[in-house]
This record gives structure tokens, C-alpha cells and sequence, in this order.
């Protein structure tokens, strides 16, 4: 006997790898022209090295920049914590100051917890009822000592879009270093860095269809920003992250960013539509709240709360059947509340009552409609055993 | 959304895929009476009814928000509860829940609520008496 697969609603924790991305990376791990080390003067490693600049190259046309200016780590998660540690650190005697949002990605509030150990002053912006951080509060932020400006372009858990071009036009003007983590925009939405003003960017490849264990940051080439490795061990990547280049990962990653760049629009456009169709279908649920407002958005997330409702029971009635994330860090007893969801101003026990439910290129209608079904049939069936008024009280 | 099945015990799974006597209380003879306890902040509210004939539970339903664990545990004691004599009902304290369930500590505090809402209504039962 089979069992069917779950529906796959967690794009935005890891999107599944593009057919096209795991035939080039096979293509790359059984070519013995190419198992050469891309440092190495020799022809294999010399063969290995054209590959990683090919893919250099793909990689960087998703973001707008040149081939120069990727420099490959094993993800965002290193790519956060070298643009924001490597840029405070490297940051003049006079510059101890670092401005972040409260609702950014745990790898950049601990990046900046850590520098805040060190000494270091950090401001945490608070976001509206959006999710959104607004320009003018980064603007009263700014200090002369700020080293860094770190903000996310979109939220991971709402898809809420920061406006990261007058930011970074602020940035400019200011003197101030930019980074922006693209996690979960790159390869969702345009973007350009220079038109952008951008100084550094994060992104990886497993989110837009590539390997997991693979990221990029950019950095700007003029001007350049100050910026401190974190690992040492040889010059490579222009001396930034030291360590032998991961040739398969690289062509896999240039790959995604290919398919990315070139199917964003159409992505985008199918994308959204089935998200508002999921939406659509959840108001058989109703009552059923939006976290996080509707656009501007990623178009593959939707984070959803159902006044009423438990969380983590909701999350085993659909276990094995549908994979999303809660909003709650994880599914344990002890689970938080999401501090993004808190920091837009919900309680604790809507946070609890909250999904995020988040769509991607390989998603279908048929899925969305089986979701939406499978939600409904598990939102009315714990709502008919609340005691009387406890869908007024547990909102 | 993954690690479910570590978390709960195959009891709690069972239970709560059934909820057996989740909802009201059907029509029939006795004296019905409620019991009802609610700590949201522990995540919990629960509320038992039982219709109490001949010195008999002879029905018994609950209704509850909370963890799969909370919803189990009701579940649990209103099919144990169903044909008990008053007076004669086993006891169902938080730690016997905890531990016929396999809910890991920190479910307490939840279970304990569980527990409240019955004591509630085996009180009213035992005034019948």
C-alpha cells in the first residue's frame, strides 16, 4: 500500500529541486573532466574553474551585479552572518552603531546579539501592523557612529516587502553600508542592486529551486564596503570565505538563477494566482485572518490565522497530509509564539492559531484546492468542540 | 510540521483522530450536570457534561480548546466516565493523565485544567446524591 505524499505548502522553508538543476549537478558529479579543485592551475581544476564562473555569472544576473562581486558560501544563514559580523567588525574605531528590524531572520538578530556582546549598539526597529519596516524610522535611526543598515527585502514568514530601493538611496547618502538579506525574494522578485543601492545582499540557492548547502553574498565593488572574513584558510573568494569551492553546488546554484531570472515573471503571475485561490477556498473557513496584509507580498506566501483554533492541535490534524509551518518556532510542547507574528501585534495565542502556508513553481491548482479542503474539514472540525463563546474569547 | 509522531504517544494519537464523546450530550433521562475550567494562558478550556441517573453516569460529553494532548485527556475520562457509579469513578489527577498519555511535563499545567473541569462536575454529581 502507498501513502500519498503530503501536499507541500513549505516553499518558503525549502523549495524542491528543479528536475534541470539536479541533472546539471549529476552531469557535474560524473564528469571526470571536472572533479578538480576550481583553485588548482591544472586542466581539471582550471575546467572545474570555468564551470564556477559560468555559474558566477548566471548567479549574479538574477541580482543585477557583476560575476565579480558573488563570492559563494554554504547558504544565507553564512552569507547574514558575514556581511553583518564582517562589516561591523571591519567598520571604523568610530562606527558601533547597527540598525536592524525586529522581525528579521534569526540569522541576523543573533548576528547582531553577537556584535551587541561585543560591544556594539544595535537599534531594532519596531514594524507597523504590516510587517513592514518604514524608511523614515531607519532615517531617525541613523546615527553618526552607524556602521550598518541590515534589512530583510521580504519577511520568511508574511511576505511582507520592505521598500529596500529608498533605504538604500538613504544608505547612499548617508555613508552608511546597506546589507539586505534576499532570502526569500531572490528568484520572486526583481532585483537590482545597483539600481537598488545595495552594498551587500544575501541569498541561497535552495529557496529558488537549487541545492541546499550553497548561498551568495554580494558585494558592491565601488564603492566597496568594509568587510572582515570570518573564516581563514586560504584566499579564495577574493580572500572573503576561505575553503575549496563546492563545484557541483555552484553549477546547481548558477542553474536555479537561470531558470529563476528567466521565469520570474510568469512565476510570480501563476504563483499569486493560486495563492488567492487558497485564499479564496480557506474562507469556507471563516472567521480566517491575513497576517501581514496583502500586497506589496511575496507572491508565494500566506500566513493565516484562524481565531479558535490551537495551533499545535491544528498542526496534527493535518500531519502526514499537508507540510506547512506554524506560528510557532517549532511543533514541540514548549513552541513559542512566532516573535515575528507578536512583533506585528498579535497575542500570543493568535500567533499559536497561525499558519504559513507558502506556494512555489512546482505548486498546482489541484494541490490548492485539496489544501484548502483539508484545511477547512480540520479548522470546522476543532471549532465544533469549542465550549460556547470561545471563538470570541481566543481570538 | 514534522517530529508529530515523536511528541505524542499512540494513545493520544488514537484519541484524538476519535474524540469519542466530543460535542453535547445526547437526549435521554437524569439529571445533567457541567463541570467547566479555562486557563487560556496555559492554553487550555475545557468543559464537561454528564447526565447523572440512578446514581449512574449514564452520559457523558466534553468540549475543549487546547493541545492534542488536552483534547485526549477529556476524551480519555468522558469514555471512562460513561456507566461509572457516583462515588465510585476513578480518580483522574493530572499526573495519572500525564502518565497513561505519555505528555511530557511540561502539558501540566494543561492537564491540570483538565482536571479542575472534572472535579467541577463530580461535585455537582456527588450533591445529587
Amino acid at each position: 500500500m502507498t501513502t500519498a505524499a503530503p501536499i507541500y505548502l513549505d516553499h518558503a522553508a525549502t523549495a524542491p529541486l528543479d528536475p534541470q538543476v539536479a541533472a546539471a549537478i549529476c552531469e557535474c558529479l560524473r564528469d571526470p573532466g571536472l572533479q578538480g579543485n576550481a583553485a588548482s592551475v591544472h586542466a581539471p581544476g582550471r575546467a572545474a574553474a570555468v564551470r564556477v564562473e559560468q555559474a558566477r555569472a548566471q548567479v549574479a544576473r538574477l541580482v543585477g551585479a557583476e560575476p565579480g562581486s558573488i563570492v559563494f558560501t554554504s547558504g544565507a544563514t553564512e552569507s547574514v552572518n558575514l556581511a553583518i559580523l564582517g562589516a561591523a567588525r571591519a567598520a571604523g574605531a568610530n562606527l558601533h552603531h547597527l540598525v536592524t528590524a525586529r522581525t528579521e531572520h534569526r540569522a541576523a538578530l543573533d548576528a547582531c546579539r553577537q556584535l551587541e556582546r561585543e560591544g556594539f549598539a544595535v537599534s531594532w526597529l519596531a514594524t507597523g501592523s504590516d510587517g513592514s519596516a518604514d524608511p523614515a524610522q531607519v532615517a531617525s535611526a541613523l546615527r553618526p557612529g552607524t556602521a550598518l543598515v541590515s534589512l530583510m527585502h521580504a519577511n520568511n514568514e508574511t511576505g511582507v516587502i520592505n521598500d529596500i530601493a529608498a533605504v538604500g538611496q538613504l544608505c547612499l547618502e548617508r555613508g552608511v553600508t546597506f546589507h539586505v538579506d534576499a532570502a526569500q525574494s531572490a528568484g520572486k522578485l526583481p532585483i537590482d542592486v545597483q539600481a537598488m543601492n545595495v552594498a551587500l545582499l544575501s541569498f541561497c540557492a535552495h529557496k529558488l529551486g537549487g541545492p541546499k548547502g550553497i548561498g551568495a553574498l554580494y558585494v558592491r565593488h565601488r564603492p566597496r564596503p568594509a568587510l572582515q572574513p570570518l573564516q581563514f584558510g586560504g584566499g579564495h573568494e577574493r580572500g572573503l570565505r576561505a575553503g575549496s569551492l563546492a563545484t557541483h553546488q555552484i553549477v546547481g546554484f548558477g542553474v536555479a538563477c537561470e531558470l529563476a531570472l528567466t521565469r520570474l515573471a510568469d512565476d510570480a503571475a501563476r504563483v499569486r494566482a493560486l495563492r488567492e485561490r487558497l485564499w479564496a477556498g480557506l474562507q469556507a473557513a471563516a472567521p480566517v485572518e491575513r497576517n501581514g496584509g496583502t500586497e506589496p507580498g511575496l507572491p508565494g506566501i500566506l500566513n493565516v490565522r484562524f481565531p479558535g483554533i490551537e495551533g499545535e492541535s491544528l498542526l496534527l490534524s493535518l500531519d502526514g497530509r499537508l507540510a506547512a509551518s506554524s506560528g510557532s518556532a517549532c511543533s514541540s510542547a514548549s513552541a513559542e509564539p512566532s516573535y515575528v507574528l507578536r512583533a506585528l501585534g498579535l497575542s500570543d495565542l493568535a500567533a499559536q492559531a497561525s499558519l504559513r502556508l507558502s506556494l512555489g513553481r512546482a505548486t498546482t491548482g489541484e494541490e490548492v484546492d485539496r489544501a484548502a479542503a483539508l484545511l477547512v474539514a480540520s479548522v470546522n472540525r476543532l471549532r465544533a468542540l469549542l465550549p460556547a463563546g470561545a471563538i470570541e474569547r481566543i481570538a | 510540521m514534522t517530529g508529530t509522531r515523536a511528541i505524542y504517544s499512540q494513545l493520544v494519537r488514537e484519541l484524538f483522530e476519535r474524540l469519542p464523546h466530543a460535542g453535547d450530550l445526547g437526549p435521554g433521562a437524569g439529571t445533567a450536570v457541567h463541570g467547566e475550567a479555562m486557563a487560556l494562558d496555559r492554553g487550555a478550556w475545557v468543559r464537561f457534561d454528564a447526565r447523572i441517573e440512578d446514581g449512574r453516569v449514564v452520559d457523558c460529553s466534553f468540549r475543549a480548546w487546547g493541545c492534542p494532548h488536552t483534547l485526549a485527556a477529556a476524551a480519555l475520562i468522558a469514555s471512562r466516565l460513561h456507566g461509572e457509579g457516583i462515588g465510585n469513578e476513578a480518580a483522574f489527577d493530572a499526573l495519572r493523565l500525564a502518565r497513561e498519555l505519555g505528555a511530557p511535563a511540561e502539558k501540566l499545567g494543561r492537564l491540570l485544567v483538565v482536571e479542575d473541569a472534572l472535579s467541577g462536575m463530580l461535585a455537582r454529581a456527588h450533591a445529587l446524591q
